[in-house]
């Protein structure tokens, strides 16, 4: 239980510090492309928040896989956007 | 139901990285082969969970999630090279 909570911990940060990334190139650049990306990592780090509160029954709780789901969906837009232009 | 998001969480990321590594392929831009492999972690993850899920006398809770982690770890890795 503490190394999923360790690992669930990581993963947020991880998308958090991505986040920043993405936030950064896409000021430098206001490529549509980065704030996109800023934008799905955003949603995967505050999906990693409830899996953390509500413990480890929450994991098969379908509505919070919606949540990561919206956040690929969000990046499946940004590739095909990008492609377009 | 859930067993169908689940299922669309592990096929969108998957796609995410398929078109994320072609990209990479076309174009040569590392971001995109981090960002890729990223992809293919959390896919993995999607998946194992499934696996999970069908699965339950197999413990995957925590190591569904060992994917996840070296995805990310590998686009920071990209992230933190590309920014210098």
């Amino acid at each position: 239980m503490k190394l999923n909570n360790f690992m669930l911990g990581m993963l947020m940060m991880g998308f958090f510090v991505a986040t920043l990334f993405f936030w950064r190139f896409w000021k430098r650049t206001r490529d549509r492309f980065f704030a996109l990306f800023a934008l799905a990592f955003g949603i995967l780090c505050v999906n990693q928040v409830p899996l953390l509160m509500l413990g480890e029954a929450s994991e098969y709780r379908g509505w919070l896989y919606v949540i990561r789901l919206t956040a690929f969906l969000v990046i499946l837009v940004a590739i095909v956007d990008k492609n377009r232009h | 139901m859930a067993t169908l998001v689940y299922l669309l969480c592990s096929l969108t990321s998957m796609a995410c990285a398929y078109l994320l590594l072609r990209g990479y392929r076309r174009s040569g831009v590392a971001l995109l082969l981090w960002s890729g492999l990223c992809f293919m972690g959390l896919g993995l993850n999607n998946v194992l969970f499934l696996i999970d899920v069908r699965y339950p006398e197999i413990p995957l809770l925590t190591w569904r999630k060992v994917p996840a982690v070296i995805g990310v770890s590998l686009l920071l890795y990209g992230l933190v090279g590309d920014s210098k």
